[in-house]
């Protein structure tokens, strides 16, 4: 689609301006896009800029776009030695390097002979594979299965195993292999004399790096914004990952608020123990900040995978 | 002799074909397949046969030291616990609550269905026709964002907005009009999950239709401008008839997941505020109550056997409704 677009903007002058938006219906239409930008962008802003104001500020005037007096306090109290963050960072960090390996490992793997003809049951494990995606045992079969079966429970296995195979990343993938890699290629490795799995680490994966890429990311970023998983498997905090923990600080700062304001304000000390609002607004930042960081160099591979698999697969 | 060398003969082609490595070849297919098969046995196909416990009395029981099956789950879903029909099922029509999950599961499907296929496609159509292409993609790249944000750090963005001290209420003093506490009013949250969900997947939604945009032969369009067919006529006589196979197409998967919903969301949304209940609870949100509250495993296990097998119904009924209409679409 990005290099449709490349055409696109290098077709010459005359042959574009025919048929081209009215000049006032483009810049309405630009007006609008601008706004739809504004109103996407300004969620996070609001909690970035609120992660740099002084905490009795935002206490006292509120959410603001620009802080009204500046501090990186919050920051300073997330860096330090003993806040929870650290741990749960940790957890992510890790979790989501070991889901993403396995992910390219077993995806990358199982794809490949589905997309060779000379595979004799390719039938059966392509049906294996999206039967799943069809029918599923249920949540609560597969809170005990993974509880009683499998032991995941207070795991860091917990956090990225449930979410390192997908069906539909197979899918995609089969069509990066069949696209990507002409059958004259894997004929010739053969007639050389290359095993199966020289011709596929050697030659076909070599090509076929966009398309790992693409399943990379996916798990990357689904592992790192997980938070099902880790709330349904884990309860001791040093299994938390990021998402867990920054729900839970948000609901516990929610609920004392709702108690203190019905109370008639005596939980005074224990709302002071929690961390802060600006501390809270911090963690999210500190959270998405890594994915909006990477956003711009992996979104390209992102509507690449998505378009290829959804379109052919 | 130098023709025999260089051709090899049909019948060796033929043998080489029939032949590719023979069994060999099979086994090391089989192999690569095998992590796959691991993780696809152990969390798709394991869970598949504790489904019947939406018909069972689930309590967790302690086999008999010298039984064959000394897994306590496994035990107590397949031997100990007994079958109790369809009473599980009563949630759904002898409780107000059911009727209530399932308005709020199918009303707010039907809802982001057609807001998300109106907003997707115009969205696409935009971006494709605006002029310059360079800001064009700028938009689209900052409109895709929020896909990637998760839905628990959305919950803060909410609150920095519609808390007490958020953005809206902040306008709302400077307004000199009334403050409200959006975390207590059920009114509003059936719009706030609107918007969010416009707000997270609108971009997303967008790149099939922009991917099968660019696809569509220009000269169709430079012929119906030289007929003085303006943009708006285009859209609705050129773009929208030949997006029409990929809409019917991916607005029949949504019907596939209608009794499903975007639990994230409608978890963490209202920040755990019990008085919303009514407006936040859809079917994976009651399931998962169900289950950790421990005391109405019975119920979780019908909603959950609820969700996969009418799923699964819907998705195979709109497959065979699409292979009649375009057999070159049908998923299977």
């Amino acid at each position: 689609m990005v290099e449709a677009h490349q055409r696109r903007e290098r077709a010459p002058r005359n042959e574009k301006t025919m048929n081209q938006l009215s000049k006032h219906t483009n810049l309405g239409l630009n007006i609008l896009m601008i706004l739809s930008c504004i109103a996407v962008l300004l969620p996070i802003w609001l909690i970035i800029i609120a992660s740099f104001t002084e905490e009795n500020t935002l206490k006292s005037f509120g959410y603001a776009f620009w802080p009204r007096e500046f501090s990186t306090k919050a920051y300073t109290y997330l860096f330090s030695s003993n806040s929870i963050i650290g741990t749960a960072y940790k957890n992510t960090v890790l979790s989501t390097v070991l889901g993403t390996i396995a992910s390219m490992i077993s995806v990358g793997l199982y794809a490949y002979p589905l997309s060779r003809k000379e595979f004799r049951f390719r039938k059966f494990f392509a049906f294996f594979s999206f039967f799943t995606m069809l029918f599923n045992g249920g949540l609560v079969s597969y809170f005990f299965v993974a509880r009683n079966v499998l032991n995941l429970t207070n795991s860091l296995w917990a956090l990225f195993l449930p979410l390192s195979f997908s069906a539909f990343w197979v899918l995609v993938m089969r069509t990066f292999y069949t696209s990507a890699v002409p059958d004259a290629v894997i004929e010739s490795a053969r007639i050389d004399g290359a095993s199966e799995w020289r011709t596929l680490l050697q030659i076909v994966l070599p090509l076929s790096l966009p398309g790992l890429a693409t399943v990379a990311l996916f798990s990357a970023v689904g592992v790192w914004n997980n938070f099902f998983q880790c709330m349904l498997l884990t309860n001791e905090a040093k299994y938390f990952n990021l998402q867990y923990t920054i729900y839970t600080t948000l609901n516990n700062i929610r609920f004392l608020k709702d108690m203190a304001s019905s109370v008639g304000g005596n939980f005074n000390i224990s709302v002071a123990e929690l961390p802060s609002e600006t501390f809270r607004m911090g963690m999210a930042v500190l959270t998405v900040g890594p994915i909006i960081l990477a956003y711009p160099f992996f979104q390209r591979y992102f509507i690449r995978g998505l378009t290829i698999g959804a379109v052919k697969g | 002799m130098h023709m025999a060398k260089g051709k090899p003969s049909t019948a060796d082609l033929r043998k080489h074909h029939a032949l590719p490595g023979g069994h060999k070849r099979q086994l090391a297919f089989l192999m690569m397949l095998l992590p796959g098969i691991a993780f696809l046995i152990c969390f798709s196909y394991l869970p598949m046969p504790g489904i019947i416990m939406a018909f069972k009395n689930y309590r967790l029981a302690i086999p008999p030291k010298d039984f064959w099956i000394q897994n306590r789950f496994i035990y107590s879903v397949f031997v100990q616990n007994p079958w109790v029909g369809l009473t599980n099922f009563k949630f759904l029509t002898a409780t107000p609550d059911g009727a209530m999950i399932l308005r709020n599961t199918v009303g707010y499907n039907l809802l982001f269905m057609v807001t998300g296929l109106v907003l997707s496609v115009g969205l696409a159509v935009v971006i494709h026709e605006l002029r310059n292409r360079r800001a064009a993609k700028v938009y689209h790249t900052i409109l895709f964002l929020p896909y990637f944000i998760s839905w628990i750090v959305v919950s803060y963005a909410l609150y920095a907005l519609i808390s007490t001290t958020g953005m809206f209420n902040q306008i709302a003093r400077a307004t000199n009009s009334a403050t409200i506490n959006y975390y207590t009013k059920v009114q509003y949250w059936p719009y706030i999950f609107w918007i969010a969900n416009i707000w997270k997947y609108t971009g997303n939604g967008s790149i099939i239709y922009l991917a099968t945009l660019t696809g569509f032969d220009q000269d169709l369009y430079e012929a119906a401008a030289i007929d003085g067919a303006g943009k708006w006529r285009q859209f609705w006589t050129i773009t929208l008839p030949q997006l029409m196979p990929t809409i019917v197409l991916l607005q029949i998967l949504a019907i596939g997941r209608f009794f499903n919903s975007d639990f994230d969301m409608f978890f963490s949304l209202p920040n755990g505020s019990g008085i919303l209940r009514n407006a936040t609870n859809t079917i994976d949100v009651y399931v998962y109550h169900a289950l950790s509250g421990g005391s109405q495993m019975g119920y979780a296990a019908a909603g959950a056997f609820f969700q996969s097998t009418v799923g699964f119904i819907l998705v195979l009924t709109t497959n065979m409704i699409v292979r009649r209409v375009e057999p070159d679409m049908s998923l299977f």
